[in-house]
């Protein structure tokens, strides 16, 4: 029994390097040997989904990227399932970015599922808007007059000469918002100047750190669901039926969650170990 | 594709070199963190001249559907000398019509700029002025609506509706609601700091910080969550770099960045080089 | 002092009146104003902010060389750096198809390639570094000092087990024997008589897997006790609770302070 007290007490002194070379292990051996475990939704993810997928057909969807390559393993999943949801029930998505990055990403994400996947038209089926600096005053112009803040799209094009947006001049005329949010300007900024006022559902994924600030939105019915983080992605995913970078990062997120719980117990278990021998002595 | 596999390694390099911060402190970390800084600054300048600057400001001064041979477009002809990239000929085409009243923010932005000298440091006060006036006329409506008001109206929730059950674990119940309810206002009652919190009141706002710390609590999960999923998002890249047809840069550059940090390290037995731990 | 104060105060004191009344007023020139121009205006000063820094950054890294400060050499390649991005998203385009203004979102430029290729992944590896230090600072710094540290844990465990795919695999059964080992320990320190201790842990045991081989060891029953059950349950409620009062809490204090920059009684800005 010493002997195991002692070699905890060991190992709670132990440099920290090896903690990080633990951690950097046990993320990387499943992403080359995956376990395959089965992803359950959880009901925000499932709410989320079911009000996608109750819009009309043909509806105009506003997706809303704010997120950049620090935050991409989280939230870019989510952008492409949703997108593919969004396509394949045929609506029309428009985008916009509120952060620079978002630009990039969401210019990505359109390539690779309403351009090489679905074979759509730009212009008449989706259109990328582009970023805007400004953040909130940006939201709020997009309310107030969307042609005001964009006269051009991300590729340069005239708005005038873009077909889909012909009917569109302010937030109220989207029939649903979808907001990408990794932070500041987000999801809140979208829920305070743009779905309040106007009372245009939303629903919205974010950063696993920013779900404990949005989540209140979600409980008093201001956003319809929540994608939590890359777990959120994955679940997502599993719902459309179309694996990717989500799910393929579940089992390792899985091991590592296992293992720093692990590391917490230990290092209490040593804690009291030591606290009860200097209250001994 | 020599660009791609270039831009491979490139940034593999970088990703390990950022990595090797948590062996020790290094000038491969440095290095990084520097060409991170000034890379950074430039990749903003770019796109905020580009996607605000030059379309919606010099694009509302100089519009194309009212270039004339006049002394206001004389000037833009003379921009247009140095640089016909951000100033075309004939007026920049974005849509807009002619706005003078632009000509404030460009001479708040200006003002801005000219705060770099130490002499005309006041000159940004104007242009912050303006900025946080217009936020803080947002913010106010903003914040009392939506996150007081509306949560408000989100916690008034039924308790005694006869249609909910008494207790739900996956859906609403009355105890649920009166969780809800009991959470907010005791974690309210806590942060009234003008009253002494102690006897009743003081038992009042325990329970309230017990709610709170099961709110922390669950934020420390999804931060922990968030973080681990971003290091697999890195780890996956690293992955997709190794392959062949990258020339298998990961492990290249691992390798070579190991054994130059070890061999540094075997022979900087003496040297007090900041370490990590 | 009128330029360097009262002027900064003034604009201040308009420009949020006029914003803040903005969302009650319905004339038309003053919602124009405010909805549409005073925006764009806000958005050209902010990229006039993003300027200053960028320019900033530049004197301090200057300054570093020419006065041979501690650690100038690495100023160099933060000068690189800058330098090279705006050479691309000012000078070279690198793919001649695409128009000036464009190149900064199109394929094929050497814009694209430096936020692919460097931004991207030092931007990305930065934030990702953050996952070993919470580790280390999971095992070295959380400790149950008390019971707000414990109920703070046992949230945190439960929301990070249960969230995952893993969580749904661990038997409520193997929480109840958890619960059981735990409550041993408990009767061990309260009243530190092995006997009882001994007493309590077998029948806890017994009645365990009594009612677990009757049931047949269902995966999520008692469902308060099936992982992701029950953190679904804090999720929703009780943590929706605390974030709730502080989200509130936050809310009346931004509605004051910026009441506060309105009426010019916060002046930080001019660093008063």
């Amino acid at each position: 029994m010493k002997f195991l007290t002692d070699l905890i007490l060991k190992m709670g002194t132990v440099d920290r390097r090896w903690i990080f070379l633990v951690i950097a292990l046990v993320v990387i051996i499943p992403l080359f040997f995956p376990l395959g475990l089965p992803i359950r939704a959880t009901a925000t993810t499932q709410y989320v989904y079911d009000t996608i997928d109750a819009l009309p057909h043909g509806s105009k969807v506003l997706v809303s990227c704010e997120y950049g390559p620090s935050t991409k393993p989280e939230i870019h999943p989510m952008v492409l399932s949703v997108m593919r949801h969004l396509f394949k029930n045929k609506h029309k998505v428009y985008v916009t970015c509120l952060w620079p990055d978002g630009q990039f990403l969401a210019s990505d994400a359109l390539n690779l599922v309403a351009r090489d996947e679905y074979g759509l038209t730009y212009g008449e089926d989706y259109v990328l808007l582009g970023f805007r600096p400004g953040n909130e005053a940006v939201v709020k112009g997009i309310v107030s007059d969307l042609r005001k803040l964009y006269t051009i799209d991300a590729k340069g094009t005239k708005i005038t000469e873009i077909p889909m947006m012909e009917g569109v001049n302010r937030f109220e005329d989207f029939d649903f918002l979808f907001s990408a949010s990794a932070g500041y300007p987000g999801t809140i900024e979208w829920v305070q100047y743009a779905v309040d006022p106007t009372n245009v559902p939303m629903s919205t994924g974010t950063t696993s750190i920013q779900v404990n600030d949005v989540m209140p939105y979600v409980s008093a019915g201001q956003i319809q669901g929540i994608l939590a983080g890359m777990p959120g992605a994955a679940e997502y995913e599993a719902l459309i039926g179309v694996p990717g970078i989500g799910t393929s990062g579940m089992d390792a997120q899985s091991i590592a969650h296992l293992v720093i719980v692990l590391f917490i117990v230990l290092g209490n278990i040593g804690y009291f170990i030591e606290r009860n021998r200097s209250k001994k002595y | 594709m020599f660009g791609e596999i270039f831009g491979a390694w490139v940034a593999v390099f970088l990703t390990f070199a950022i990595f090797s911060f948590l062996y020790k402190d290094n000038p491969f970390y440095k290095i990084a963190e520097h060409i991170f800084v000034g890379v950074s600054a430039g990749y903003w300048t770019s796109m905020f001249f580009w996607t605000q600057i030059q379309p919606n400001l010099f694009g509302r001064l100089w519009p194309s559907t009212h270039y004339s041979d006049g002394i206001w477009y004389g000037v833009y002809d003379l921009f247009g000398i140095f640089s016909s990239s951000i100033f075309p000929e004939g007026g920049i085409d974005k849509g807009h019509e002619l706005h003078l009243s632009y000509l404030i923010p460009f001479a708040l932005g200006i003002m801005m700029l000219l705060s770099l000298f130490k002499k005309l440091n006041w000159f940004a006060r104007w242009g912050i002025a303006y900025t946080v006036g217009m936020a803080a006329g947002l913010r106010a409506y903003g914040f009392l609506n939506s996150n007081v008001i509306l949560q408000i109206k989100g916690t008034i929730i039924p308790l005694l509706d006869p249609d909910l059950p008494f207790f739900s674990l996956l859906g609403d119940s009355h105890f649920n609601n009166l969780v809800i309810l009991v959470g907010t206002v005791t974690g309210l009652l806590y942060f009234f700091f003008s009253k002494e919190q102690t006897g009743n009141f003081g038992k009042v706002t325990r329970v309230g910080i017990y709610f709170l710390m099961i709110s922390f609590g669950a934020s420390f999960g999804f931060a922990v969550m968030g973080r681990i999923s971003l290091l697999i998002g890195r780890f996956t890249d690293l992955i997709t770099y190794n392959d062949a047809s990258y020339h298998h840069a990961t492990i290249w550059v691992l390798v070579i960045m190991v054994a130059i940090l070890g061999y540094s390290t075997f022979t900087d037995k003496g040297n007090s080089e900041t370490d990590v731990s | 002092m009128l330029w360097k104060r009262q002027i900064p105060i003034l604009i201040v004191a308009v420009i949020g009146s006029i914003t803040l009344f903005g969302w009650f007023i319905n004339e038309p020139n003053i919602k124009s104003f405010v909805d549409d121009d005073a925006t764009q205006w806000f958005d050209i000063l902010a990229s006039f902010a993003i300027f200053l820094g960028g320019f900033n950054l530049l004197k301090m890294q200057l300054q570093k060389i020419f006065r041979r400060q501690r650690g100038w050499q690495y100023s160099i390649f933060a000068i690189a750096g800058f330098f090279l991005a705006i050479i691309a998203g000012f000078f070279y385009k690198g793919n001649p198809d695409v128009a000036w203004g464009t190149h900064v979102t199109a394929d094929g430029t050497l814009f694209k390639w430096i936020f692919t290729y460097m931004f991207a992944p030092l931007q990305a590896t930065m934030f990702a570094l953050l996952a070993f230090f919470v580790a280390s600072a999971s095992y070295r710094a959380f400790r149950i000092r008390n019971f707000e540290a414990t109920l703070l844990l046992v949230a945190g465990i439960i929301i990070m087990i249960g969230r995952v795919p893993l969580g749904s695999f661990i038997s409520s059964w193997f929480i109840l024997y958890l619960l059981v080992l735990i409550g041993g320990i408990t009767v061990n320190s309260v009243f530190k008589n092995k006997q009882y201790t001994a007493i309590f842990v077998i029948v806890g045991i017994i009645v365990v897997t009594a009612a677990g081989s009757s049931l047949g060891w269902p995966l999520d029953q008692p469902g308060i006790l099936y992982l992701p059950y029950l953190q679904e349950w804090i999720y929703k409620y009780p943590n929706v609770a605390g974030a709730r009062s502080i989200m509130m809490g936050i809310g009346m204090g931004i509605f004051a302070t910026s009441i506060r920059y309105i009426l010019g009684i916060e002046k930080s800005y001019i660093g008063e």
